[in-house]
C-alpha cells in the first residue's frame, strides 16, 4: 500500500491520465480523437497500427491511445493495456450486424486483469446516422447492466458533429480523478 | 530575425528596384528573363508562378487561377502589359503559356481530385461495385470471389467482409487509385500484394494503398507536388498523372517497408511518416521526377 500511495501522489502532481480507445473497425475512433483535437476530419483513411495523442483537457494531461480494430490488429490490443486510467470502448450504432462480435469483444476486454482498474466509457458513436439504434438499445445489446466490476457509463455521441464528446470526456476524467487523485 | 526584415524590405521595396533597375538593363521583363534563363521545367514554372503572383498587376495575379480555355488570352494581354516586343522574343509566348497551364492545371488538378474524394463509394451505383469487383479480378487472377460480402476480401488487404467501409474520408479516389494501379501496372501490383501478404513482414495491402492515396492527396494540396508535374508534364496534368504518382508511392513504400523490415504491422505509422518525410525530402529537388520504375531483379 506504501509504494502505491506514493506512486498515486507523484501521478497526482502530473495529473496526467492514460486513455485506451479501442472498437471494431470503422467505430469511429479516430474520427472522435480528431474531432476532440480540434483536428480536420474529413480525410481519415483506415487505422493501421495506432495513433497517440496527448492533449490538455481542464488541467489534465491526457494521453490518448486509439489503436485499429480490424480484426488481424485486435491481438495486438493487449500491448496497450499497461496503466490504462480509462477505456474507451466505441460502437458503431449503425452497425447492427456486428453488436454481437462487438459485445464479445467487449466482455473479453472486461476479464483482462491489467484493465481490472480502468474506467470505462462505452460511446454510442455515429447517432447522426438514420439508421443508428439509440444508446438504450445498445446499453441492451451489449449487456452493460452485468458489469459489475468496472465503473461504467454510456453515451450517444456523434464524432463528425462533436455532439456530447464532451460529456463523456468529462464524465471519464470525473470518475478517474475522483479514483486517483487523493485530495490533498 | 535579421533574414526576417531583410525579407520584408527585399519583397516591399528591393526586388520591384531590382526588377526596374534589371528590366533597363536587359530591355526584358522578369518574365521574359525567367523564361529565357531556365530551362523549360519546374525551375522556369515555379519562377514565373512567383513572379506572377507577387506582381502589382490585377491581370497577371488573376492570371494563375485562370480557366483552360483563358489562358491563351491571358499571354496575350500580358505580352500587352508588358510591352513585350514579339519579334526580338520570338518563344516567350509559347514559353509563357506551358508556364500558365502548367500552374493553372495544378489548381484544377486539385479541383478534380477532390471532387473524386468527395465521391463517397455507394453499393447502389453499379460504376462503383463493378471497379470494385474489377480490383478483384485484376489482383487475384485465379480466384473466383465467392461472393460480395465475404472474408475474401481479407486476402487483398480490406479490413472485414465488405470493403464499402474502408473508403472513408478518401471516397472513390482511394478505389480509383487501387483499380489504376493493378491495370496499368498488372504484374508489379500482384508483386506488392504477394510482398504485403508475407507472414511476417506484411500489412493490409488495400488499406495501406487507401493511407497512401491520402498521402498523395495531402501532398497534392499542400503544394509539394508542383515541382513533380511541372517537371513531368509539359502542359496541364490530368488526372491519371494523380494516379500515376499514386502508383509510384505504392511500389516505393513496398520497397521501403522491406527495407526497413518493421516489427509488425502496429508500427505502421512510424513508417509511414518515415516514408512522407522521405517523399518530401525529394520534392525538395528542383529536378525531381517521381516516375515508377519497375525493378528487373525482383
Amino acid at each position: 500500500m506504501g509504494l502505491l500511495t506514493i506512486l498515486k501522489k507523484m501521478k497526482h502532481k502530473e495529473r496526467e491520465m492514460r486513455l485506451l480507445m479501442l472498437g471494431l473497425d470503422n467505430a469511429g475512433k479516430t474520427t472522435i480523437l480528431k474531432k476532440f483535437n480540434g483536428e480536420d476530419v474529413s480525410t481519415i483513411s483506415p487505422t493501421l497500427g495506432f495513433n497517440i495523442k496527448t492533449l490538455e483537457h481542464r488541467g489534465f494531461k491526457l494521453n490518448i491511445w486509439d489503436v485499429g480494430g480490424q480484426k488481424s490488429l485486435r491481438s495486438y490490443w493487449r500491448n496497450y493495456f499497461e496503466s490504462t486510467d480509462g477505456l474507451v470502448w466505441v460502437v458503431d450504432s449503425a452497425d447492427r450486424l456486428r453488436l454481437e462480435d462487438c459485445k464479445q469483444e467487449l466482455s473479453a476486454l472486461l476479464l483482462e486483469e491489467r484493465l481490472a482498474g480502468a474506467t470505462l466509457l462505452v460511446f454510442a458513436n455515429k447517432q447522426d446516422l438514420p439508421g443508428a439504434l439509440s444508446k438504450e438499445a445498445i446499453q441492451e445489446a451489449l449487456a452493460l447492466d452485468d458489469i459489475k466490476t468496472h465503473h461504467w457509463c454510456i453515451i450517444g455521441c456523434s464524432a463528425v458533429t462533436g455532439e456530447n464528446l464532451l460529456t463523456g470526456v468529462d464524465w471519464l476524467l470525473d470518475d478517474i480523478a475522483a479514483r486517483i487523485f487523493t485530495i490533498e | 530575425m535579421l533574414g526576417c526584415i531583410f525579407q520584408y524590405f527585399y519583397t516591399s521595396f528591393l526586388r520591384f528596384w531590382l526588377k526596374w533597375l534589371l528590366r533597363q538593363l536587359t530591355g526584358k521583363c522578369e518574365l521574359q528573363r525567367i523564361c529565357a534563363g531556365y530551362k523549360a521545367a519546374a525551375g522556369r514554372t515555379a519562377r514565373a508562378e512567383y513572379s506572377l503572383e507577387s506582381s502589382k498587376s490585377k491581370l497577371l495575379r488573376a492570371s494563375v487561377t485562370a480557366e483552360e480555355d483563358a489562358v491563351e488570352d491571358y499571354v496575350e494581354k500580358i505580352i500587352k502589359e508588358k510591352n513585350v516586343k514579339e519579334q526580338k522574343d520570338p518563344t516567350f509566348k509559347k514559353n509563357l503559356s506551358i508556364c500558365l497551364l502548367q500552374i493553372t492545371g495544378y489548381k484544377n488538378l486539385y479541383q478534380c481530385v477532390e471532387e473524386l474524394r468527395k465521391e463517397v463509394f455507394d453499393c447502389e451505383k453499379e460504376e462503383h461495385e463493378n471497379m470494385l469487383l474489377k480490383l478483384w479480378d485484376l489482383l487475384m487472377p485465379s480466384t473466383k470471389l465467392e461472393s460480395r460480402v465475404t472474408k475474401q476480401w481479407g486476402d487483398i488487404g480490406f479490413q472485414g467482409d465488405d470493403p464499402k467501409t474502408d473508403f472513408r474520408g478518401m471516397g472513390m479516389l482511394g478505389l480509383t487509385n487501387l483499380v489504376f494501379f493493378s491495370e496499368n501496372y498488372t504484374e508489379a501490383s500482384r508483386q506488392v500484394l504477394s510482398h504485403a501478404n508475407h507472414p511476417k513482414l506484411g500489412y493490409s495491402y488495400a488499406i495501406v494503398g487507401i493511407n497512401l492515396t491520402e498521402m498523395a492527396y495531402s501532398l497534392l494540396k499542400s503544394g509539394a507536388l508542383k515541382p513533380h508535374f511541372y517537371n513531368c508534364v509539359e502542359g496541364r496534368p490530368q488526372m491519371k498523372h494523380f494516379h500515376q504518382l499514386y502508383c509510384y508511392l505504392a511500389y516505393e513504400f513496398n520497397k521501403f517497408w522491406i527495407q526497413e523490415e518493421p516489427e509488425s504491422i502496429m508500427e505502421f505509422n512510424l513508417y509511414r511518416e518515415k516514408f512522407h518525410e522521405k517523399v518530401k525530402r525529394l520534392l525538395l529537388d528542383p529536378d525531381v521526377t517521381l516516375i515508377l520504375k519497375v525493378d528487373s531483379t525482383n
